[in-house]
């Protein structure tokens, strides 16, 4: 079934001043060429105006059997007979044949005449270029982009590239040059057309396209680029030992290599010929039409029409002749057609088949344009909608079909936008916002013609009639097409006809309305800037249009209403107002669309918006009270909404808690609305109703009560600000819950305490920070950000000792919660605390000793990367007990052991021992005596005061070493200056022990 | 493709003459062309290069005919560009100058060439028309009766002495350019008569015959 909307796309006609009857027209360029029936003279007209003056007139050099114009290159091809012989021209600079009195230039392709070794100045004059063929040539067709000419003949079709040469400033030759011929096995083309490198050739019922391809010349291609018949048997023109009637055949992409019909390509030695390669693209073919009782084809149900488009994915200026083979951002379509029906392909990747056109009648000859397909019958034009904009539109912008824009499908159904009757059509071509009929009426039903066709068409001219009545028979029309503007404001008024009844169709009508104006978008050119904005807002009223129809319909797909918006360029509060307006006074729930619905929780949840205005906020309460009331705690904590009145919103959400939904997260917003009118009662009211573990859960489902906004743009709310003096603890425990949940990352986080400390003394790392932080290394198990905060904590702890803060705020978390609570957090070593009392002696605040508690406990912990925080020790003193512990911490876990003992016996020489005892083990032993026993002896020489702890130091160690060495090893270690009375006693009870062992070794080994 | 369109109406047997101009480079043969189309004289012409035609609609016993005359490059060095497109043509002119002996002596040559890039089947029936130019100049060098002989001798073509210049006997000359190819037509085809009923007929819609 095919729609058919009565919109008027015809403005007005024009019937064409020949004298002689028209045989052949073609057009293209605002010019119309007529080729009188006789067949050789042409007559060219310029279509803008009225009254289609004569431009030029011209004779052929032979009877024209085909014409056809190439807007590149301005030239005119033909394919003429003379004497028996068949000849391929093409004529160049027709312009100049403004006079009929003057010379004509004629040569053969590749002799350039005017080169200024032959003669002086470049003459103006008409130029007729004739290109040799080894067969006649049969039909013809001209690469819209290169202006390259395709030549169908009997077995081969010949390809020429244009080329061009400025002489002067305004003279240019053209000229040709063969460059490929492809060889075409059994397979006679009917009609060929080229397009971008796509061939397409047609026969009575067949059509097939190839890619020709230029071949990078470093890859020379390889013998199979040149595909090589598919052997008989799998051909599907088989024919067993039966006569089989071919079926129908549908082919696409690669599989077309199948199709039977051979194709080789023969380079022609020309420059860029030699390096070609070809690809099948598609294959169809059609049954013969039995139905109509004769077995043979007959040409009236053979395909009639062959069409290849390009269309520019985006609307950049694209310069003539400037064409690399395919490099350009196109699409390229390939349209072919029965009597009874036409088929719409697009051959970019993938190969498909886009619409089918049923006609209604049988159909004499098709044109396509991009925007529209026209369609001859014996006594109608009919003029169809097309798809290729949508297809090129998609293929210029990747967003098309996200929630970010949207287009109507490429496959939607097309429609007949016009019927318009006409007597006797017999001929049809189209250029620009031209269509060019030839009518001739049969001697029989002349008497008809005047009154029933022509009064649908306004009419400019009465010349016609007097034709008509004078008993011409024939007449050459030029029909003016109505601007895309005026026939897209007349289908979105027509699809206001439908909008209360039959909604899909102005669904329907509006998308072909948004592709009609998305197609002249795409073809526009620079230098049309009116135009271009014009277009624009079209473009975006359609896209407010599709918008408004998926937001009230109840389908599938409603939530395009959102892209639709979106590109628009609507703000939500207008898009509000137009779908409450609609609404009107009733208010049941049914009045808003889905799609609306959609559009709203996304522009509310996922969007940067206008922030809405008290009552368009106070709307957005109501639609959503009465649509989907489970909604409203997200709707109210959404940023956009802040000027919403908080009565209001409170009334709304405790409507909702009466209906019985899920209590915290409302409880919170209750609370978050309650603090906004500053009701303190209120608000502890409903803060006391669930617990602090709930509430965490509460935030989880709508973190926007405590920060909105996302990455850099993190702002914490009023609640958050208020949490931060009255439950702090709340408030960090929520945001970790937040960041271990994946709903706020820790970048996010840290802004959004910088944020709320903004007046702190540290901005750097506030205190809170510093808790989040703890709490989060507490709570997290993602390894990722584990040593990140294990990083930023010990240097913040450094940061706090080395200034010595006394800010007076508490931490959330002592040193020993965290010993105690946190696996990162190491139980410092005994020694560490002497040092750290020996420091408490000079007046130190006490959560200054809390920073150093942590660090120490970090450094003693399993997890920090020691070698991490050394760059940042710099700034710390080693004068002090504190300072002397974290050295001497970092130094022991990096294994340098000596350095430390030095240190130590430097700065606290009463913690060597339990240090000592601590660390040095197993084969650290030997330091005992290799290092601390003999600066010991060293240092206890020198008188200070520190002289009896050292002594102590070393009978200690003595004491150790004593046990560990042999009598001769101690002995050795002595230091010779006489003091042996001190080491005596510990040498006997060395030896003494040493000896017993010998002992006890022997009784052993004696049993 | 841009607007392609197909025949409806088969056209008639064309009334289009093709009509070749030949001889040396000088004798005159774009003079000839220019002074019968344009009815205009230049004393000093350039030399053409390549191949040009004009197109000239006349009359002949009441038979409306186009000859579309070719005029070509006589030098020797343009011969490439020329001899493709002497194919199809219906009538020949060999021109020479009676001022040029020589340009009279290569007419054979001329006519060799063109029986052979023309691809004619029967040279010996094939209409060519001889010129002898520029009779206005003193100092002749090829006398009246050696044309007319070489003429008989070689099929019995018509022979013209014109001048360019003073525009004596162009039309003449190629009035019967038109009236021997319809003549060699008529006898080629005996059943062109049909055609020419057929054409009659049509005629109606083509207002200069009302
Ligand atoms: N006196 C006189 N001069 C003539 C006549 N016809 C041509 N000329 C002159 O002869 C010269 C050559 O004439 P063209 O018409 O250029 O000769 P052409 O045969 O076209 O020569 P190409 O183009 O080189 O083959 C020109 O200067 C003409 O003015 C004529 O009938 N009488
Ligand atoms: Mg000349």
């Amino acid at each position: 079934m095919v729609h058919v909307y009565n919109c008027h796309p015809f403005a007005s006609q024009h019937i064409v001043p020949t004298d002689q009857e028209p045989g052949l027209v073609c057009c293209g360029g605002d010019a119309l060429f007529v080729v009188s029936a006789a067949g050789c003279k042409v007559e060219a007209y310029r279509m803008q105006g009225e009254d289609c003056p004569l431009i030029c007139r011209f004779s052929t050099m032979g009877t024209v059997h085909r014409i056809l114009y190439s807007q590149i290159g301005d030239y005119l091809v033909t394919i003429e007979e003379k004497n028996g012989s068949t000849y391929l021209r093409a004529y160049t600079n027709w312009r100049y044949q403004a006079s009929e009195r003057t010379r004509v230039g004629v040569r053969l392709l590749g002799h350039f005449l005017r080169v200024p070794s032959l003669c002086g100045a470049p003459k103006e004059q008409m130029e007729i270029i004739e290109m040799p063929l080894s067969e006649p040539p049969q039909c013809m067709a001209c690469c819209a982009l290169t202006g390259d000419l395709l030549v169908g003949c009997t077995r081969s079709l010949v390809v020429f590239g244009l080329k061009r040469q400025e002489l002067g400033e305004r003279l240019v030759v053209l000229d040709f040059e063969m460059l490929v011929v492809l060889h075409i096995h059994n397979w006679s083309p009917s009609d060929v057309a080229l397009c971008a490198g796509y061939v397409a050739l047609q026969t009575e019922l067949e059509v097939l396209v190839v890619k020709l391809e230029r071949m990078e010349k470093r890859h020379p291609p390889p013998e199979d680029c040149t595909p090589i018949p598919s052997p008989e048997p799998q051909s599907p023109h088989e024919s067993d030992d039966f006569f089989m009637f071919p079926k129908h055949l549908e082919l696409l992409g690669a599989e077309s290599k199948d199709c039977g019909v051979s194709v080789t390509l023969e380079g022609t030695g020309a420059e860029l010929g030699s390096s070609m390669a070809l690809t099948y693209v598609l294959y169809r073919r059609f049954a013969p039409d039995f139905f109509r009782g004769c077995s043979s084809v007959h040409s009236a149900h053979s395909l009639h029409t062959l069409y290849t488009l390009s269309m520019l994915t985006c609307s950049l200026p694209l310069c003539a002749g400037n064409c690399e083979g395919g490099r350009e951002p196109v699409c390229v379509f390939c349209f072919f057609s029965l009597p009874g029906a036409g088929y719409m392909y697009s051959l970019h990747n993938p190969v498909q088949l886009l619409s089918t056109y049923q006609y209604p009648e049988k159909t004499h000859e098709a044109a396509l344009c991009d925007q529209f397909l026209y369609v001859i019958t014996r006594n109608a034009l009919q003029c169809f909608s097309v798809r290729c904009s949508a297809v090129a539109a998609r293929a210029g912008d990747p967003y098309i079909d996200t929630t970010m824009k949207a287009c109507p499908p490429a496959t939607m159904e097309v429609c007949a936008l016009r019927i318009q009757l006409f007597i006797g059509l017999r001929s049809l071509c189209h250029d620009g916002n031209h269509i060019v009929l030839i009518t001739a009426v049969d001697s029989e039903s002349k008497v008809e013609t005047g009154s029933t066709t022509r009064r649908t068409i306004c009419r400019k001219t009465s010349r016609s009639k007097q034709v008509c009545e004078s008993g011409y028979g024939w007449n050459l029309y030029v029909i003016t097409t109505v601007p895309t503007l005026q026939l897209y404001t007349e289908m979105v008024e027509y699809s206001r006809r439908y909008e209360q009844t039959l909604s899909h169709n102005s669904l329907h009508l509006l998308s072909e309305a948004h592709l009609l104006v998305r197609s002249s978008l795409l073809s526009l050119r620079g230098g049309e800037e009116g135009d271009r904005a014009q277009l624009q807002n079209a473009f975006r009223e359609s896209c407010a249009q599709l918008g408004d129809c998926f937001s009230r319909l109840d389908r599938r797909d409603c939530h395009l209403a959102l892209p639709y918006y979106k590109m628009s360029g609507l703000s939500v509060t207008e898009v509000i107002q137009r779908n409450v307006a609609r609404s009107g006074d009733s208010t049941s729930v049914t009045d808003y669309g889905k799609g609306f619905l959609f559009f709203l929780k996304h522009s509310l949840y996922e969007e940067t918006m206008e922030d809405l205005s008290e009552e368009t906020a106070n709307t957005v309460l109501d639609i959503f009270s009465q649509a989907e009331p489970a909604q409203l705690p997200h709707v109210v904590t959404s940023p956009f909404m802040v000027k919403a009145d908080p009565a209001c919103v409170l009334e709304h959400l405790e409507q909702l808690e009466v209906s019985g939904a899920p209590a915290v997260t409302l409880t919170l917003c209750k609370s978050a609305q309650a603090l906004r009118l500053g009701n303190m009662q209120q608000y502890c009211q409903q803060m006391e109703q669930h617990s602090e573990m709930l509430q965490v859960f509460g935030f989880i489902e709508e973190p926007k009560l405590l920060f909105q906004g996302r990455g850099s743009s993190v702002t914490p709310t009023l609640f958050a600000q208020h949490l931060q003096h009255t439950q702090v603890g709340l408030l960090v425990a929520a945001m970790v819950a937040l960041h271990e949940n994946s709903k706020v990352k820790l970048e996010e986080a840290d802004l959004f305490f910088q944020e709320l400390c903004k007046d702190c003394v540290d901005r750097q790392s506030p205190y809170l920070l510093v808790d989040f932080w703890e709490a989060l290394l507490v709570a997290s198990s993602q390894d990722s950000i584990i040593q990140e905060l294990l990083f930023r904590l010990a240097s913040v702890y450094i940061n706090r000792i080395t200034r010595r803060d006394c800010t007076g705020i508490t931490a959330l978390k002592t040193a020993e919660d965290l010993i105690n609570s946190c696996f990162h957090y190491g139980q410092p070593y005994p020694w560490v605390s002497i040092l750290t009392h020996l420091s408490h002696c000079s007046v130190a605040p006490d959560n200054h000793q809390e920073d150093l508690h942590k660090l120490q406990s970090l450094l003693c912990g399993p997890t920090l990367d020691i070698s991490s925080v050394l760059p940042l020790l710099e700034q710390l003193p080693d004068t002090d007990g504190a300072g002397v512990s974290v050295y001497v911490l970092c130094a022991t876990r990096l294994g340098q052991l000596e350095s430390s003992l030095e240190r130590l016996l430097e700065h606290c020489p009463e913690a060597v021992i339990p240090y000592a005892h601590h660390q040095l083990h197993s084969h650290m032993l030997t330091l005992w005596w290799q290092k601390l026993f003999p600066e010991l002896c060293k240092r206890a020489r020198v008188p200070s005061e520190k002289g009896s702890v050292l002594l102590t130091a070393l009978k200690e160690t003595v004491k150790v070493v004593a046990m560990e060495l042999s009598p001769l090893e101690f002995l050795e270690l002595l230091p010779d200056d006489g003091s042996a009375h001190f080491f005596l006693p510990h040498l006997l009870e060395c030896s003494l022990r040493h000896s017993q062992s010998h002992l006890t070794t022997h009784i052993m080994e004696s049993c | 493709c841009t607007g392609m369109s197909r025949v409806y109406v088969m056209a008639d047997k064309s009334t289009l003459l093709k009509v070749i101009l030949l001889g040396d480079g000088g004798v005159g043969k774009s003079s000839l062309m220019n002074r019968y189309v344009s009815n205009k004289f230049d004393t000093h012409l350039f030399h053409t290069i390549g191949v040009e035609f004009l197109n000239k609609e006349l009359e002949v016993d009441g038979r409306r005919v186009t000859l579309q005359i070719w005029d070509t490059a006589g030098q020797e060095r343009f011969r490439s560009l020329r001899t493709p497109f002497y194919r199809g043509s219906d009538c020949c002119l060999l021109t020479f100058s009676v001022d040029d002996s020589q340009s009279f002596l290569n007419l054979n040559l001329w006519r060799k060439e063109f029986v052979y890039y023309a691809d004619v089947k029967e040279p010996e029936s094939f209409p060519f028309v001889i010129l002898g130019n520029k009779i206005d100049v003193s100092g002749r060098q090829v006398a009246k009766e050696e044309a007319q002989r070489w003429c008989c001798e070689n099929g019995g073509h018509p022979y013209f002495e014109t001048s360019a210049k003073d525009a004596t006997n162009i039309v003449e000359a190629f009035e019967e350019v038109a009236r021997r190819v319809i003549a060699s037509d008529d006898k080629q085809e005996p059943l062109l008569s049909t055609h020419t009923v057929e054409l009659r007929r049509k005629s109606r819609s083509d207002p200069s015959c009302c």
